[in-house]
Protein backbone atom coordinates (compact mmCIF):
# COMPACT_ATOMS: atom_id res chain seq x y z
CA UNK A 1 0.00 0.00 0.00
CA UNK A 2 1.18 3.57 -0.46
CA UNK A 3 3.32 4.73 2.43
CA UNK A 4 0.87 7.46 3.26
CA UNK A 5 -2.27 5.31 3.34
CA UNK A 6 -2.08 4.51 7.05
CA UNK A 7 -1.63 8.18 7.89
CA UNK A 8 -4.62 9.03 5.71
CA UNK A 9 -6.70 6.29 7.35
CA UNK A 10 -5.81 7.67 10.77
CA UNK A 11 -6.69 11.19 9.68
CA UNK A 12 -9.96 9.98 8.19
CA UNK A 13 -10.95 8.19 11.40
CA UNK A 14 -9.94 11.18 13.49
CA UNK A 15 -12.21 13.33 11.38
CA UNK A 16 -15.10 10.83 11.37
CA UNK A 17 -15.00 10.61 15.17
CA UNK A 18 -14.73 14.37 15.68
CA UNK A 19 -17.43 16.73 16.91
CA UNK A 20 -16.78 18.72 13.72
CA UNK A 21 -17.96 15.87 11.54
CA UNK A 22 -20.68 14.57 13.85
CA UNK A 23 -22.29 17.85 14.81
CA UNK A 24 -21.34 19.87 11.75
CA UNK A 25 -19.05 22.29 13.50
CA UNK A 26 -16.69 23.97 11.07
CA UNK A 27 -18.23 22.08 8.17
CA UNK A 28 -17.32 24.81 5.70
CA UNK A 29 -13.67 24.54 6.57
CA UNK A 30 -11.68 21.81 4.81
CA UNK A 31 -10.57 19.00 7.14
CA UNK A 32 -6.96 18.21 7.80
CA UNK A 33 -4.60 18.26 4.80
CA UNK A 34 -4.51 14.45 4.53
CA UNK A 35 -8.21 14.56 3.61
CA UNK A 36 -8.03 17.02 0.76
CA UNK A 37 -10.15 15.84 -2.13
CA UNK A 38 -12.84 14.07 -0.11
CA UNK A 39 -16.47 15.10 -0.46
CA UNK A 40 -17.32 16.30 3.05
CA UNK A 41 -21.09 15.74 3.00
CA UNK A 42 -20.96 11.93 2.77
CA UNK A 43 -18.11 11.94 5.31
CA UNK A 44 -20.42 13.76 7.72
CA UNK A 45 -23.15 11.21 7.05
CA UNK A 46 -20.69 8.40 7.79
CA UNK A 47 -19.70 10.18 11.00
CA UNK A 48 -23.34 10.58 12.05
CA UNK A 49 -24.14 6.91 11.38
CA UNK A 50 -21.14 5.72 13.34
CA UNK A 51 -21.90 8.08 16.21
CA UNK A 52 -25.53 6.94 16.36
CA UNK A 53 -24.47 3.29 16.44
CA UNK A 54 -21.97 3.99 19.20
CA UNK A 55 -24.48 5.94 21.29
CA UNK A 56 -27.04 3.15 20.86
CA UNK A 57 -24.54 0.79 22.47
CA UNK A 58 -23.87 3.20 25.32
CA UNK A 59 -27.50 4.12 25.99
CA UNK A 60 -28.39 0.43 26.01
CA UNK A 61 -25.97 0.04 28.92
CA UNK A 62 -27.16 3.19 30.75
CA UNK A 63 -30.90 3.54 30.07
CA UNK A 64 -31.78 5.04 33.47
CA UNK A 65 -28.71 7.26 33.57
CA UNK A 66 -29.65 8.81 30.25
CA UNK A 67 -33.26 9.16 31.31
CA UNK A 68 -32.15 10.98 34.46
CA UNK A 69 -29.77 13.23 32.53
CA UNK A 70 -32.85 14.81 30.98
CA UNK A 71 -32.10 18.12 29.32
CA UNK A 72 -28.37 17.75 30.03
CA UNK A 73 -28.17 14.74 27.74
CA UNK A 74 -27.24 16.65 24.58
CA UNK A 75 -24.49 18.65 26.30
CA UNK A 76 -23.06 15.61 28.02
CA UNK A 77 -23.00 13.61 24.77
CA UNK A 78 -21.40 16.47 22.88
CA UNK A 79 -18.67 16.85 25.49
CA UNK A 80 -18.20 13.08 25.60
CA UNK A 81 -17.67 12.93 21.84
CA UNK A 82 -15.13 15.75 22.00
CA UNK A 83 -13.22 14.13 24.87
CA UNK A 84 -13.52 10.42 24.08
CA UNK A 85 -13.40 9.26 20.45
CA UNK A 86 -14.33 5.67 19.73
CA UNK A 87 -11.36 3.36 20.25
CA UNK A 88 -13.04 -0.02 20.54
CA UNK A 89 -15.89 -1.80 18.79
CA UNK A 90 -17.17 -3.57 21.92
CA UNK A 91 -20.27 -2.40 23.74
CA UNK A 92 -18.78 -2.81 27.18
CA UNK A 93 -15.64 -0.86 26.32
CA UNK A 94 -17.72 2.04 25.02
CA UNK A 95 -19.85 1.85 28.17
CA UNK A 96 -16.73 1.98 30.36
CA UNK A 97 -15.42 4.89 28.36
CA UNK A 98 -18.65 6.81 28.94
CA UNK A 99 -18.71 5.93 32.64
CA UNK A 100 -15.12 7.10 33.13
CA UNK A 101 -15.94 10.33 31.30
CA UNK A 102 -19.08 10.93 33.37
CA UNK A 103 -17.30 10.25 36.68
CA UNK A 104 -14.51 12.68 35.77
CA UNK A 105 -17.10 15.29 34.82
CA UNK A 106 -18.98 14.81 38.06
CA UNK A 107 -15.80 15.47 40.03
CA UNK A 108 -15.98 19.11 38.96
CA UNK A 109 -19.69 19.44 38.16
CA UNK A 110 -21.83 17.59 40.71
CA UNK A 111 -24.36 15.39 38.96
CA UNK A 112 -28.01 16.30 38.80
CA UNK A 113 -29.83 14.50 40.25
CA UNK A 114 -27.19 13.83 42.92
CA UNK A 115 -27.75 10.05 42.91
CA UNK A 116 -26.83 9.83 39.21
CA UNK A 117 -23.30 8.66 40.05
CA UNK A 118 -24.69 5.66 41.93
CA UNK A 119 -27.17 4.85 39.16
CA UNK A 120 -24.46 4.97 36.49
CA UNK A 121 -22.11 2.77 38.54
CA UNK A 122 -24.89 0.28 39.07
CA UNK A 123 -25.75 0.19 35.37
CA UNK A 124 -22.11 -0.33 34.41
CA UNK A 125 -21.92 -3.26 36.83
CA UNK A 126 -25.09 -4.74 35.33
CA UNK A 127 -23.78 -4.31 31.77
CA UNK A 128 -20.53 -6.02 32.75
CA UNK A 129 -22.40 -8.93 34.27
CA UNK A 130 -24.61 -9.32 31.20
CA UNK A 131 -21.48 -9.75 29.10
CA UNK A 132 -20.40 -12.57 31.37
CA UNK A 133 -23.81 -14.13 30.87
CA UNK A 134 -26.18 -16.18 32.83
CA UNK A 135 -24.98 -18.51 35.52
CA UNK A 136 -26.07 -22.07 35.06
CA UNK A 137 -28.11 -23.38 37.96
CA UNK A 138 -26.19 -25.70 40.19
CA UNK A 139 -27.61 -28.38 42.39
CA UNK A 140 -28.25 -26.91 45.84
CA UNK A 141 -25.82 -28.11 48.43
CA UNK A 142 -27.25 -28.47 51.89
CA UNK A 143 -25.29 -26.58 54.50
CA UNK A 144 -23.24 -28.90 56.63
CA UNK A 145 -19.80 -29.44 58.03
CA UNK A 146 -18.56 -31.36 54.94
CA UNK A 147 -18.87 -28.43 52.61
CA UNK A 148 -16.80 -25.45 51.65
CA UNK A 149 -17.75 -22.05 50.36
CA UNK A 150 -16.40 -18.80 48.98
CA UNK A 151 -17.71 -15.43 47.85
CA UNK A 152 -19.17 -15.27 44.35
CA UNK A 153 -16.32 -13.53 42.59
CA UNK A 154 -18.56 -12.32 39.78
CA UNK A 155 -20.65 -10.28 42.21
CA UNK A 156 -19.98 -6.54 42.21
CA UNK A 157 -20.10 -4.79 45.59
CA UNK A 158 -20.96 -1.16 45.25
CA UNK A 159 -20.96 1.32 48.13
CA UNK A 160 -23.63 3.91 47.34
CA UNK A 161 -24.55 7.22 48.95
CA UNK A 162 -28.18 6.70 47.98
CA UNK A 163 -30.43 3.68 48.15
CA UNK A 164 -31.11 3.58 44.43
CA UNK A 165 -32.75 0.15 44.33
CA UNK A 166 -36.27 1.52 43.80
CA UNK A 167 -35.10 3.06 40.51
CA UNK A 168 -34.35 -0.44 39.25
CA UNK A 169 -37.42 -2.03 40.77
CA UNK A 170 -40.22 -0.80 38.60
CA UNK A 171 -39.49 2.91 38.65
CA UNK A 172 -39.39 5.08 41.71
CA UNK A 173 -41.96 7.82 42.07
CA UNK A 174 -39.91 9.46 44.82
CA UNK A 175 -36.23 10.39 44.90
CA UNK A 176 -33.96 7.71 46.33
CA UNK A 177 -33.22 8.01 50.01
CA UNK A 178 -29.88 9.55 51.02
CA UNK A 179 -28.45 6.63 52.98
CA UNK A 180 -25.07 4.86 52.85
CA UNK A 181 -25.80 1.43 51.51
CA UNK A 182 -23.72 -1.48 50.26
CA UNK A 183 -25.27 -3.03 47.18
CA UNK A 184 -24.37 -6.38 45.67
CA UNK A 185 -25.06 -6.77 41.96
CA UNK A 186 -24.97 -10.24 40.47
CA UNK A 187 -26.82 -12.69 38.28
CA UNK A 188 -28.59 -15.07 40.67
CA UNK A 189 -28.31 -18.81 39.94
CA UNK A 190 -30.61 -19.87 37.13
CA UNK A 191 -31.29 -16.30 35.99
CA UNK A 192 -30.03 -14.44 32.98
CA UNK A 193 -30.43 -10.88 34.23
CA UNK A 194 -28.58 -9.11 37.04
CA UNK A 195 -30.27 -8.45 40.35
CA UNK A 196 -29.44 -5.93 43.07
CA UNK A 197 -29.36 -6.80 46.76
CA UNK A 198 -28.59 -4.73 49.81
CA UNK A 199 -25.88 -6.34 51.88
CA UNK A 200 -25.73 -5.43 55.58
CA UNK A 201 -22.32 -4.26 56.74
CA UNK A 202 -21.74 -7.37 58.86
CA UNK A 203 -22.50 -9.69 55.95
CA UNK A 204 -20.32 -7.62 53.61
CA UNK A 205 -17.46 -7.99 56.07
CA UNK A 206 -17.96 -11.75 56.07
CA UNK A 207 -18.07 -11.94 52.28
CA UNK A 208 -14.85 -9.93 51.93
CA UNK A 209 -13.15 -12.50 54.15
CA UNK A 210 -14.35 -15.35 51.97
CA UNK A 211 -12.22 -14.63 48.96
CA UNK A 212 -10.94 -18.21 48.77
CA UNK A 213 -12.55 -21.58 49.39
CA UNK A 214 -13.13 -22.07 53.08
CA UNK A 215 -14.06 -25.33 54.86
CA UNK A 216 -17.22 -25.05 56.88
CA UNK A 217 -15.66 -27.35 59.46
CA UNK A 218 -12.91 -24.81 60.14
CA UNK A 219 -15.50 -22.42 61.54
CA UNK A 220 -16.75 -24.89 64.14
CA UNK A 221 -20.22 -24.75 65.63
CA UNK A 222 -21.73 -21.30 65.21
CA UNK A 223 -25.36 -20.48 65.77
CA UNK A 224 -27.20 -19.39 62.63
CA UNK A 225 -24.16 -19.78 60.35
CA UNK A 226 -25.57 -22.63 58.27
CA UNK A 227 -28.81 -20.75 57.74
CA UNK A 228 -26.87 -17.64 56.69
CA UNK A 229 -24.73 -19.67 54.26
CA UNK A 230 -27.85 -21.22 52.76
CA UNK A 231 -29.48 -17.84 52.32
CA UNK A 232 -26.40 -16.25 50.76
CA UNK A 233 -25.95 -19.22 48.44
CA UNK A 234 -29.61 -19.05 47.42
CA UNK A 235 -29.13 -15.44 46.32
CA UNK A 236 -25.89 -16.29 44.56
CA UNK A 237 -23.63 -14.33 46.91
CA UNK A 238 -21.81 -17.48 48.01
CA UNK A 239 -20.59 -20.44 45.98
CA UNK A 240 -20.93 -23.68 47.88
CA UNK A 241 -19.43 -27.05 47.03
CA UNK A 242 -18.74 -30.38 48.62
CA UNK B 1 -21.97 -30.43 8.20
CA UNK B 2 -22.27 -29.18 4.63
CA UNK B 3 -24.89 -26.96 3.14
CA UNK B 4 -27.86 -28.78 1.61
CA UNK B 5 -27.35 -30.43 -1.75
CA UNK B 6 -30.11 -28.47 -3.47
CA UNK B 7 -28.17 -25.21 -3.41
CA UNK B 8 -28.44 -22.46 -2.57
CA UNK B 9 -29.38 -22.92 1.05
CA UNK B 10 -31.47 -20.09 2.48
CA UNK B 11 -30.93 -18.82 6.00
CA UNK B 12 -30.39 -15.87 8.28
CA UNK B 13 -27.54 -14.31 10.16
CA UNK B 14 -27.72 -15.60 13.75
CA UNK B 15 -28.27 -12.85 16.34
CA UNK B 16 -28.16 -13.77 20.01
CA UNK B 17 -30.83 -11.18 20.82
CA UNK B 18 -33.31 -13.45 19.02
CA UNK B 19 -31.43 -16.66 19.69
CA UNK B 20 -34.37 -18.36 21.41
CA UNK B 21 -36.70 -17.49 18.54
CA UNK B 22 -34.14 -18.69 16.01
CA UNK B 23 -33.72 -22.03 17.75
CA UNK B 24 -37.50 -22.45 17.89
CA UNK B 25 -37.76 -21.73 14.17
CA UNK B 26 -34.85 -23.68 12.71
CA UNK B 27 -37.25 -25.48 10.39
CA UNK B 28 -37.66 -22.27 8.40
CA UNK B 29 -33.98 -22.13 7.54
CA UNK B 30 -31.54 -24.37 5.66
CA UNK B 31 -28.53 -22.82 7.33
CA UNK B 32 -27.37 -20.05 9.68
CA UNK B 33 -24.55 -17.58 9.25
CA UNK B 34 -22.53 -17.14 12.42
CA UNK B 35 -20.53 -14.00 13.07
CA UNK B 36 -17.28 -15.38 14.43
CA UNK B 37 -16.65 -12.21 16.42
CA UNK B 38 -19.82 -12.91 18.41
CA UNK B 39 -18.26 -16.22 19.45
CA UNK B 40 -15.01 -14.48 20.35
CA UNK B 41 -16.22 -11.50 22.35
CA UNK B 42 -19.66 -12.36 23.70
CA UNK B 43 -20.42 -14.07 26.96
CA UNK B 44 -19.66 -17.75 27.40
CA UNK B 45 -23.37 -18.49 27.40
CA UNK B 46 -23.89 -16.78 24.03
CA UNK B 47 -20.97 -18.69 22.54
CA UNK B 48 -22.26 -21.96 24.03
CA UNK B 49 -25.68 -21.40 22.55
CA UNK B 50 -24.08 -20.99 19.15
CA UNK B 51 -21.86 -24.05 19.45
CA UNK B 52 -24.83 -26.08 20.65
CA UNK B 53 -26.31 -25.58 17.17
CA UNK B 54 -23.49 -27.58 15.56
CA UNK B 55 -25.04 -30.74 14.17
CA UNK B 56 -28.53 -29.28 14.19
CA UNK B 57 -28.16 -27.02 11.15
CA UNK B 58 -25.30 -26.16 8.78
CA UNK B 59 -23.51 -22.93 9.64
CA UNK B 60 -21.18 -20.71 7.68
CA UNK B 61 -18.68 -18.33 9.27
CA UNK B 62 -18.64 -14.58 8.77
CA UNK B 63 -16.30 -11.97 10.25
CA UNK B 64 -16.57 -8.29 11.08
CA UNK B 65 -13.42 -7.75 13.12
CA UNK B 66 -10.47 -8.32 10.78
CA UNK B 67 -10.23 -4.85 9.20
CA UNK B 68 -8.25 -6.31 6.32
CA UNK B 69 -7.86 -2.90 4.72
CA UNK B 70 -6.08 -1.16 7.58
CA UNK B 71 -2.58 -0.41 6.36
CA UNK B 72 -0.89 -2.47 9.07
CA UNK B 73 0.01 -6.18 9.21
CA UNK B 74 -2.83 -8.60 9.87
CA UNK B 75 -3.53 -9.60 13.46
CA UNK B 76 -2.39 -13.22 13.22
CA UNK B 77 -3.51 -14.07 16.75
CA UNK B 78 -7.02 -12.94 15.82
CA UNK B 79 -6.89 -15.05 12.66
CA UNK B 80 -5.87 -18.12 14.62
CA UNK B 81 -8.77 -17.59 17.00
CA UNK B 82 -11.07 -17.28 14.00
CA UNK B 83 -9.65 -20.51 12.60
CA UNK B 84 -10.55 -22.37 15.77
CA UNK B 85 -14.09 -20.98 15.68
CA UNK B 86 -14.48 -21.93 12.02
CA UNK B 87 -13.34 -25.45 12.81
CA UNK B 88 -15.68 -25.73 15.77
CA UNK B 89 -18.63 -24.52 13.69
CA UNK B 90 -17.68 -27.00 10.93
CA UNK B 91 -18.20 -24.06 8.61
CA UNK B 92 -17.61 -24.67 4.88
CA UNK B 93 -16.31 -21.12 4.31
CA UNK B 94 -15.17 -17.96 6.11
CA UNK B 95 -16.00 -14.50 4.82
CA UNK B 96 -14.89 -10.96 5.63
CA UNK B 97 -15.47 -7.47 4.28
CA UNK B 98 -13.20 -5.76 1.80
CA UNK B 99 -12.97 -2.71 4.04
CA UNK B 100 -11.30 -1.17 7.03
CA UNK B 101 -12.89 -0.28 10.34
CA UNK B 102 -10.01 0.96 12.45
CA UNK B 103 -6.56 2.45 12.56
CA UNK B 104 -4.19 2.78 15.51
CA UNK B 105 -5.96 4.87 18.14
CA UNK B 106 -9.42 4.80 16.59
CA UNK B 107 -12.08 2.15 15.96
CA UNK B 108 -15.13 3.38 14.10
CA UNK B 109 -16.89 -0.02 14.26
CA UNK B 110 -18.22 0.80 10.81
CA UNK B 111 -17.07 -0.56 7.48
CA UNK B 112 -15.20 1.99 5.41
CA UNK B 113 -14.11 1.75 1.78
CA UNK B 114 -10.55 1.54 0.52
CA UNK B 115 -8.87 3.50 -2.25
CA UNK B 116 -9.46 1.36 -5.34
CA UNK B 117 -5.95 1.35 -6.76
CA UNK B 118 -3.59 -1.41 -7.90
CA UNK B 119 -1.21 -0.68 -5.01
CA UNK B 120 -3.93 -1.17 -2.44
CA UNK B 121 -5.15 -4.28 -4.27
CA UNK B 122 -1.63 -5.75 -4.09
CA UNK B 123 -1.54 -5.25 -0.33
CA UNK B 124 -4.95 -6.87 0.04
CA UNK B 125 -3.91 -9.79 -2.17
CA UNK B 126 -0.95 -10.50 0.11
CA UNK B 127 -3.20 -10.40 3.16
CA UNK B 128 -5.78 -12.70 1.57
CA UNK B 129 -3.02 -15.23 0.89
CA UNK B 130 -2.03 -15.07 4.55
CA UNK B 131 -5.63 -15.66 5.59
CA UNK B 132 -5.89 -18.60 3.21
CA UNK B 133 -2.73 -20.10 4.67
CA UNK B 134 -4.11 -19.99 8.22
CA UNK B 135 -7.79 -20.81 7.81
CA UNK B 136 -8.35 -24.13 6.05
CA UNK B 137 -11.68 -23.38 4.38
CA UNK B 138 -12.41 -21.22 1.34
CA UNK B 139 -12.12 -17.50 2.04
CA UNK B 140 -14.75 -15.13 0.65
CA UNK B 141 -14.57 -11.35 0.37
CA UNK B 142 -17.71 -9.26 0.78
CA UNK B 143 -18.46 -6.03 -1.05
CA UNK B 144 -19.51 -3.27 1.37
CA UNK B 145 -21.90 -0.39 1.00
CA UNK B 146 -20.07 2.91 1.16
CA UNK B 147 -21.06 6.52 1.43
CA UNK B 148 -17.88 8.21 0.21
CA UNK B 149 -15.12 7.57 -2.31
CA UNK B 150 -11.38 8.02 -1.90
CA UNK B 151 -10.26 10.71 -4.35
CA UNK B 152 -7.36 8.58 -5.61
CA UNK B 153 -9.56 5.61 -6.60
CA UNK B 154 -8.79 4.61 -10.17
CA UNK B 155 -10.77 1.37 -10.50
CA UNK B 156 -14.44 0.51 -10.40
CA UNK B 157 -15.84 -1.61 -7.58
CA UNK B 158 -16.02 -4.68 -9.77
CA UNK B 159 -12.53 -4.21 -11.22
CA UNK B 160 -11.09 -3.98 -7.71
CA UNK B 161 -12.96 -7.05 -6.47
CA UNK B 162 -12.13 -9.06 -9.57
CA UNK B 163 -8.43 -8.25 -9.31
CA UNK B 164 -8.19 -9.42 -5.70
CA UNK B 165 -10.31 -12.53 -6.26
CA UNK B 166 -8.54 -13.51 -9.49
CA UNK B 167 -5.07 -13.25 -7.95
CA UNK B 168 -5.97 -15.14 -4.79
CA UNK B 169 -8.70 -17.55 -5.83
CA UNK B 170 -10.91 -16.08 -3.13
CA UNK B 171 -14.64 -16.29 -3.73
CA UNK B 172 -17.11 -13.49 -3.37
CA UNK B 173 -19.77 -13.02 -0.75
CA UNK B 174 -21.94 -10.71 -2.79
CA UNK B 175 -24.15 -8.44 -0.75
CA UNK B 176 -26.86 -7.60 -3.27
CA UNK B 177 -28.32 -4.97 -0.94
CA UNK B 178 -24.94 -3.24 -0.84
CA UNK B 179 -24.71 -3.47 -4.62
CA UNK B 180 -28.23 -2.06 -4.92
CA UNK B 181 -27.51 0.83 -2.51
CA UNK B 182 -24.14 1.66 -4.05
CA UNK B 183 -25.58 1.70 -7.56
CA UNK B 184 -28.32 4.10 -6.43
CA UNK B 185 -26.09 6.29 -4.25
CA UNK B 186 -23.18 6.50 -6.66
CA UNK B 187 -24.98 6.20 -9.97
CA UNK B 188 -23.72 3.06 -11.69
CA UNK B 189 -25.45 0.14 -13.35
CA UNK B 190 -25.66 -2.86 -10.99
CA UNK B 191 -26.34 -5.19 -13.91
CA UNK B 192 -23.10 -4.13 -15.54
CA UNK B 193 -21.37 -4.90 -12.22
CA UNK B 194 -22.91 -8.38 -12.21
CA UNK B 195 -22.06 -8.98 -15.86
CA UNK B 196 -18.44 -8.11 -15.20
CA UNK B 197 -18.08 -10.73 -12.45
CA UNK B 198 -16.70 -14.05 -13.68
CA UNK B 199 -19.48 -16.66 -13.65
CA UNK B 200 -19.37 -18.81 -10.52
CA UNK B 201 -17.31 -16.44 -8.40
CA UNK B 202 -20.21 -15.66 -6.04
CA UNK B 203 -20.26 -18.37 -3.39
CA UNK B 204 -22.60 -16.76 -0.88
CA UNK B 205 -25.09 -13.90 -1.01
CA UNK B 206 -26.30 -11.39 1.56
CA UNK B 207 -29.66 -9.68 1.31
CA UNK B 208 -31.05 -7.05 3.66
CA UNK B 209 -33.30 -4.04 3.80
CA UNK B 210 -32.29 -0.48 4.59
CA UNK B 211 -33.72 3.00 4.89
CA UNK B 212 -33.58 6.28 2.99
CA UNK B 213 -31.74 9.02 4.88
CA UNK B 214 -32.48 12.72 4.51
CA UNK B 215 -30.08 15.24 6.05
CA UNK B 216 -29.95 18.96 5.51
CA UNK B 217 -26.26 18.80 4.58
CA UNK B 218 -26.85 16.24 1.80
CA UNK B 219 -27.66 17.36 -1.71
CA UNK B 220 -29.91 14.32 -2.14
CA UNK B 221 -31.20 11.45 0.00
CA UNK B 222 -28.89 8.49 0.60
CA UNK B 223 -29.91 4.86 0.93
CA UNK B 224 -28.40 3.35 4.06
CA UNK B 225 -27.64 -0.29 4.77
CA UNK B 226 -29.37 -0.44 8.14
CA UNK B 227 -30.41 -4.11 8.07
CA UNK B 228 -33.68 -3.00 9.61
CA UNK B 229 -36.47 -3.33 7.08
CA UNK B 230 -37.86 -5.71 4.46
CA UNK B 231 -35.62 -6.42 1.48
CA UNK B 232 -36.47 -4.08 -1.43
CA UNK B 233 -37.70 -5.70 -4.62
CA UNK B 234 -34.82 -4.06 -6.48
CA UNK B 235 -32.32 -6.08 -4.43
CA UNK B 236 -34.28 -9.29 -4.99
CA UNK B 237 -34.27 -8.63 -8.74
CA UNK B 238 -30.47 -8.49 -8.55
CA UNK B 239 -30.55 -11.73 -6.57
CA UNK B 240 -32.37 -13.43 -9.47
CA UNK B 241 -29.53 -12.63 -11.80
CA UNK B 242 -26.90 -13.76 -9.29
CA UNK B 243 -28.68 -17.06 -8.78
CA UNK B 244 -28.70 -17.83 -12.48
CA UNK B 245 -25.16 -16.78 -13.21
CA UNK B 246 -23.30 -17.92 -10.10
CA UNK B 247 -25.24 -20.71 -8.37
CA UNK B 248 -24.10 -19.67 -4.88
CA UNK B 249 -24.10 -22.11 -1.98
CA UNK B 250 -26.05 -19.91 0.40
CA UNK B 251 -28.31 -16.87 0.53
CA UNK B 252 -28.36 -15.16 3.92
CA UNK B 253 -30.86 -12.61 5.16
CA UNK B 254 -29.15 -10.08 7.43
CA UNK B 255 -31.18 -8.32 10.09
CA UNK B 256 -29.71 -6.20 12.90
CA UNK B 257 -32.50 -3.87 13.88
CA UNK B 258 -36.22 -4.22 14.58
CA UNK B 259 -35.35 -7.80 15.37
CA UNK B 260 -38.66 -8.48 17.09
CA UNK B 261 -40.49 -8.12 13.76
CA UNK B 262 -40.44 -11.88 13.32
CA UNK B 263 -43.19 -11.87 10.70
CA UNK B 264 -41.12 -9.55 8.52
CA UNK B 265 -38.07 -11.79 8.87
CA UNK B 266 -39.97 -14.92 7.95
CA UNK B 267 -41.73 -13.13 5.10
CA UNK B 268 -38.35 -12.05 3.71
CA UNK B 269 -37.06 -15.62 3.97
CA UNK B 270 -40.12 -16.79 2.04
CA UNK B 271 -39.58 -14.09 -0.61
CA UNK B 272 -35.94 -15.16 -1.01
CA UNK B 273 -36.90 -18.82 -1.19
CA UNK B 274 -39.54 -18.06 -3.81
CA UNK B 275 -36.87 -16.37 -5.95
CA UNK B 276 -34.52 -19.32 -5.46
CA UNK B 277 -37.22 -21.83 -6.34
CA UNK B 278 -38.35 -19.85 -9.37
CA UNK B 279 -34.82 -19.60 -10.73
CA UNK B 280 -34.12 -23.28 -10.06
CA UNK B 281 -37.30 -24.39 -11.79
CA UNK B 282 -36.63 -22.17 -14.79
CA UNK B 283 -32.90 -22.48 -14.74
CA UNK B 284 -32.49 -23.40 -18.36
CA UNK B 285 -34.70 -20.57 -19.53
CA UNK B 286 -33.03 -18.04 -17.21
CA UNK B 287 -29.57 -19.12 -18.33
CA UNK B 288 -30.56 -18.55 -21.91
CA UNK B 289 -31.79 -15.08 -21.06
CA UNK B 290 -28.54 -14.15 -19.35
CA UNK B 291 -26.49 -15.54 -22.21
CA UNK B 292 -28.55 -13.55 -24.68
CA UNK B 293 -28.13 -10.31 -22.78
CA UNK B 294 -24.42 -10.70 -21.97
Amino acid sequence: MPARLLQRQISLLEYLTSADAIFGEGIDAPPVPHLQGFDLAPLRLEACFSHEKRMEKIIAAFPRTFELLGDDQATVVRDFVAACPSVDIRRIENARQFHDFACARWETTPPQPPYLRDVAACELAMATLRIKGKVRSSQPVAAGHAMRFRRNREAVFLPCAYDIRPIFEGGASEAPQLRDVMLAILIPPGNDQPAIFEVPASVYGLLVELDTWTDRAAWGPMEGLDELISELAEHGLLEVSR
Amino acid sequence: MTLRKLTPAVGIGYRSAIGDWTRDNLAHFDMLEITVDHCLSSSESVASEIFDLVGQIPMTAHGIGLSIGTDVPLDLAYLDRVASIVERLQAPAYSEHLAFTRAPGRDLANLLPLPKTEEVAEAIIAKVRTIQSRIPVPFLLENISYLFEWPESRMTDVEFLNLVCRETGAGLLLDVENLYLNSRNHGFDPHAFLNDLPAGIVKEVHVAGGVTVHKDFLARPFLADSHSHPVPDGALDLLDRVLVRHRPDAVVLERDDRLQEFDEILADVRRIRARVDAVQSENGHASALVAASD
